[in-house]
């Protein structure tokens, strides 16, 4: 800084002013981020689903400034939240979305109370909430703008909300909002849940032990960094005891988890009434964009009246609204026939086949088995760009996680299933991921996860490590069995 | 002595002594285990050597070192632990019998079930005519909407519909990733140089939505110790925005700029013996709440004199004000260079969604990386940002030298026209006060404080100090019910109901008491729109002034009763 100040401009005070932000809180970006800058935020164009464009850049000066020529090359797209393959730009779902711009035009116009409630939310959410089984729904015109102004409406300073340690960012912002009091219990440990309740509930508020007013415990269907879902029976369980609420982002669930593609509930077979408050967005699944909240009509019908971004905010634009209704009405067996059944079979088929075949080639995964979000753990973050940038040149795109989204040493691949790959794609990818395994030393794990070759083998101490002619040969069908390991 | 006793104490010592034996086979085993670890022998030799000059000193760090121990293994939370009852098992199970929590939201009240009933749906698109389907299930059509924020009426304007159309053929609706994450489509990349050139600033950042723009926005750049003075009169966005900050606030009198400089002048004592933290002034290009505008000329001398930055949340005026729509900063004819963040919103005047943040590279950079609602959240439909593009291009495509953009013109016409109108008559007068300015496309009309006290309302509700305010503090779920707010505006939507049997849909300030920090006053608002024909506002200034007249007078007659609905 001291030698070379034309480089951190931004990080001095200049004639009075005080920097933009100061040299220890972007030391992370400067001196991590920026070298793997090339790794992100990579332009595309075209539609974001079996195949990406992404733009070929070169950077003269170490990701300062970065060049195009205008050329682009498709990879296979392992990076967008495309679990049912509804980003389209051909297909029933984009004409209808395509002939809504026409009869309603762009936007919406104002809030939802004031102006911008039409005949097309009013459809889109009854369809929803049909889908998930709840009274009514209400939605939204951003994902993150949901959990963001949702708390301050159910929550205030006399309540405690209970929140899972790696719960998404926007829910904490959201819970900051609303000032209520926080505890966070370590990643799914009910036993750590069920003790903290114990205490609030006896002991009351801090200093003042007065009961408090409500618990919230906060979850998520499906952690999109971890693969891992939520313990739900047992939350359910907890629930019934202890009366708190339960509230579940199904961000990454709904849509992708359960034979019906109807999120976490389904999954477990648990009755979508026994969770008070169901929440999800709808860009992942669906192709579209924004966020529900759903529960019973009371409920809902307080929190339209009382959530701010229905009051103050943009509503949901006509097109988005259409692409949910049509795909919703996919997944859901009403129009296209079979198709919604074929998509959910193929990406339950190819998130299994592609985790267990990296199990089996030594990889550490996390998460579990039908889980549609394959984080394959890195930890040593010098490896994220390594890993990302063999594999384009491979032409797969993949997404690298490092902080702040996960721990500095914990970095990892997360691979995004999607229904528009074929099996001979994930036939590819494995290969692909086998050579760079070896490159980058990467096959941490004995394989055992994958699963004995042959009963008793791991007793004999003969490491259960695939090569990628074997895993091709037979995970294919090793992945359809009803439990794996 | 007896011996029995002295066979005691030899027996005692004997145990005594095989004690101090055995401890001292301890010690020697662990002086040879600390030999053994790494660095262990000098260790041993500094305890030596020291011991022998002085042995308390071995004492005392022993201590010391005991209490370090003893801090790093106490709980993190222990003033917590102190504060906890002691309870037995069974009387925990009793406490957890025994709790009874509040209902999850409160239930809507019979009298407040109104607003639910009258909010407008529409059938069909929201243009200039609409169908407003009404609770009953009957249906007005053809009415003339004032309510929409789509000022100039891009969202249907032929080319940004099929421009859009063609993006959605091209890679359909949603994004399907964050930006940072291959969220980012070239048209996405296009409009940022779009709107970055229109504005004339170095670069900008999109949003998914407007409302979380300012909320996402601001906290990047004020912590804990920095210090914000927002205007008295900003909208919630911003309040929120400056609450989630945590740094230190103060609110000045809204677009008063004299009480501005008093509050800076007041601080500027402490500022500059303190450290070098981030300071802002945070005000709106035109007020949602007020329909004015702060001069923006005396606003940057100050913010130069006193080496503020200044935040402008240009949400309604980018597209309204100025000679092509490029805001406050076009009216002053100050560069934007002089507005160090300014935030704006696609889903107004552009007509499509969405919202973005204009300013300089380094500070655009430090959002892309720290910004909340970027990071965490997917981006804008590829649609949208097209839809947007070429909003921009339509304007500045017909932009002429010292001319109105002929997109413009109109609204401006429409806008001076309707406040001329509202704010000449006689006869009106008695009943209303109009509180937007002549050059705003959102008419802001209240009641009379006259009549207002005549009907024993109070001055405004909500606002520091008031029982809302309270009762937000004390968590009082119960007491988020204003009575007098909600006949007021019960109403203002009375008189809207009127004007809808006559084809006209304006709308009324809808404010949620216990969100907001500043007082509100309820008031009817028409968003007037470059679609709209002089015969138009005619039409319903002449609807709305009977309505009101009607209204008010009947209320008079029967006093503070709300019919329910």
């Amino acid at each position: 800084m001291t030698f070379m100040p034309q480089y951190f401009s931004a990080m001095v005070a200049k004639n009075g002013y005080p920097p933009w932000y100061s040299a220890f809180e972007s030391f992370y970006p400067r001196r991590l981020k920026k070298r793997l800058d090339d790794c992100f935020a990579i332009p595309i164009h075209g539609v974001p689903g079996r195949y990406i464009n992404c733009y070929n850049r070169a950077t003269p000066d170490y990701n300062e400034t970065f060049l195009y020529d205008g050329t682009s090359r498709p990879s296979l797209n392992l990076s967008s939240y495309n679990y049912l393959g509804f980003a389209q730009s051909v297909g029933i779902c984009t004409d209808d979305a395509v002939s809504t711009v026409k009869k309603y035009g762009l936007s919406s116009c104002g809030p939802r109370n004031v102006i911008g409630n039409t005949d097309l939310h009013v459809y889109t959410e009854k369809i929803l909430s049909r889908f998930l089984g709840k009274e009514d729904s209400v939605v939204f015109s951003m994902g993150w703008g949901t959990n963001a102004h949702l708390f301050t409406s159910m929550v205030n300073t006399k309540c405690l909300v209970i929140s899972d340690s790696l719960n998404h960012s926007s829910i904490r912002f959201g819970i900051r909002l609303s000032g209520a009091a926080v505890k966070v219990f370590p990643h799914n440990d009910m036993d750590a849940l069920e003790k903290i309740l114990r205490e609030a509930i006896s002991q009351g508020q801090a200093k003042s032990h007065r009961p408090y007013k409500k618990i919230f415990v906060c979850v998520e269907g499906l952690y999109s960094m971890e693969g891992t879902y939520c313990n739900l029976p047992a939350l359910v369980a907890l629930r019934e005891k202890y009366k708190f609420y339960l509230f579940v982002d199904e961000a990454h669930s709904i849509g992708a988890l359960g034979a019906n593609g109807r999120g976490i509930c389904e999954y477990y077979n648990i009755d979508p009434n026994r969770v008070d408050i169901l929440m999800g967005t709808l860009t992942k699944s669906f192709g579209a964009a924004g966020g529900y909240v759903s529960g019973n009509k009371k409920v809902i019908e307080r929190l339209r009246l009382d959530i701010t971004s229905n009051t103050y905010g943009e509503s949901m634009p006509p097109a988005v609204l259409q692409q949910i209704a049509t795909s919703m009405r996919i997944i859901a067996g009403e129009l296209n026939g079979n198709e919604g059944k074929e998509r959910l079979q193929r990406i339950a088929f190819n998130s299994r086949y592609l985790r267990l075949g990296l199990k089996r080639l030594g990889f550490i995964i996390y998460g579990a088995d039908d889980s549609p979000v394959i984080p394959l753990l890195l930890y040593n973050p010098c490896k994220m760009p390594g890993f990302c940038r063999k594999m384009l040149q491979h032409g797969v795109a993949v997404v690298i996680v490092g902080y702040p989204a996960t721990d500095i040493i914990s970095s990892r691949i997360r691979f995004c299933m999607s229904a528009a790959l074929t099996k001979e794609d994930i036939d590819k990818i494995l290969a692909i991921c086998a050579d760079i395994g070896d490159t980058l030393n990467l096959k941490f794990s004995s394989g055992i996860a994958g699963g004995e070759r042959n009963p008793g083998d791991w007793k004999k101490g003969i490491r259960p490590r695939w090569s990628i002619e074997e895993v091709l040969a037979k995970t294919p069908e090793d992945c359809k069995k009803k439990t794996i390991y | 002595m007896s011996t029995a006793a002295a066979l005691e104490q030899t027996e005692s010592s004997n145990f005594l002594v095989g004690l101090a034996y055995k401890a001292n086979e301890v010690w020697a085993d662990l002086i040879e285990f600390l030999a053994k670890l790494p660095g262990g022998a000098i260790i041993i030799n500094y305890i030596k050597a020291s011991h022998k000059n002085d042995p308390w000193r071995t004492i005392l760090e022993a201590l010391l070192a005991l209490f370090a121990i003893k801090y790093f293994l106490a709980s993190r939370y222990s003033q917590d632990e102190r504060d906890k009852m002691l309870l037995s098992g069974r009387e925990t199970e009793e406490l957890i019998e025994e709790w009874i929590p509040k209902p999850l939201v409160p239930e809507i009240r019979s009298d407040e079930q109104w607003q639910m009933d009258t909010n407008p749906l529409i059938n069909g698109p929201v243009t200039k005519k609409v169908e407003v389907q009404h609770h009953d299930g009957s249906v007005s059509d053809d009415v003339l909407n004032f309510a929409s924020l789509d000022f100039l009426g891009m969202s249907m304007e032929k080319r940004v519909v099929d421009e859009s159309i063609g993006c959605i053929r091209d890679v359909g609706v949603g994004a399907c990733g964050p930006p940072n994450f291959y969220g980012t489509q070239s048209v996405h990349v296009r409009f940022c140089e779009d709107i970055a050139k229109f504005l004339g600033a170095e670069d900008s950042i999109i949003y998914g939505q407007d409302f979380s723009t300012p909320i996402s926005v601001l906290p990047c750049f004020l912590k804990r110790g920095d210090i914000v003075i927002v205007d008295g009169g900003a909208n919630l966005a911003l309040q929120k925005a400056a609450l989630i900050s945590r740094c230190h606030i103060e609110w000045f009198n809204h677009n008063d700029l004299d009480h501005l400089q008093e509050i800076l002048e007041s601080l500027s004592e402490d500022l500059e013996q303190g450290p070098l933290n981030r300071r802002f002034i945070v005000t709106e290009g035109l007020s949602e709440n007020f329909g004015d505008s702060p001069d923006l000329k005396k606003l940057v001398e100050i913010k130069n004199k006193y080496k503020f930055r200044l935040i402008l949340d240009e949400s309604t005026s980018i597209g309204t004000l100025g000679d092509n729509g490029r805001g406050l900063a076009e009216v002053y004819g100050i560069p934007r260079s002089e507005v160090e963040i300014t935030i704006g919103s696609m889903a107004r005047a552009f007509g499509a969604s969405g919202g973005f943040c204009v300013g300089d590279k380094d500070m655009i950079y430090h959002q892309i990386l720290t910004s909340n609602a970027y990071v965490f959240s997917a981006s804008l439909p590829p649609y949208v940002a097209k839809a947007s593009s070429t909003v921009l291009q339509l304007l500045t495509e017909n932009e002429k030298e010292n001319q109105v953009n002929p997109y413009i013109q109109p609204l401006k016409e429409n806008s001076h026209y309707l406040h001329s109108l509202f704010s000449t008559s006689k006869e009106l007068q008695k009943y209303i006060t109009v509180k937007s300015c002549n050059y705003s496309p959102s008419l802001h009309i209240r009641l009379n404080p006259e009549i207002r006290k005549q009907l024993g309302l109070p001055e405004s509700y909500g606002g520091p100090g008031s029982i809302i305010s309270k009762a937000v503090k004390n968590g009082n779920e119960e007491l988020y019910f204003d009575p007098f707010y909600n006949l007021e505006c019960f109403k203002l939507q009375e008189i809207i109901n009127d004007c809808v049997d006559s084809k006209v849909l304006p709308s009324r300030t809808k404010r949620i008491l216990h969100h907001e920090l500043l007082p509100v006053v309820p008031e009817i608002i028409f968003h007037l729109t470059s679609r709209h024909t002089k015969k138009d506002l005619d039409h319903a200034y002449f609807t709305v002034s009977k309505a009101i007249i009607d209204c008010v007078d009947n209320w008079k007659a029967k006093g503070n009763q709300l019919q329910t609905y």
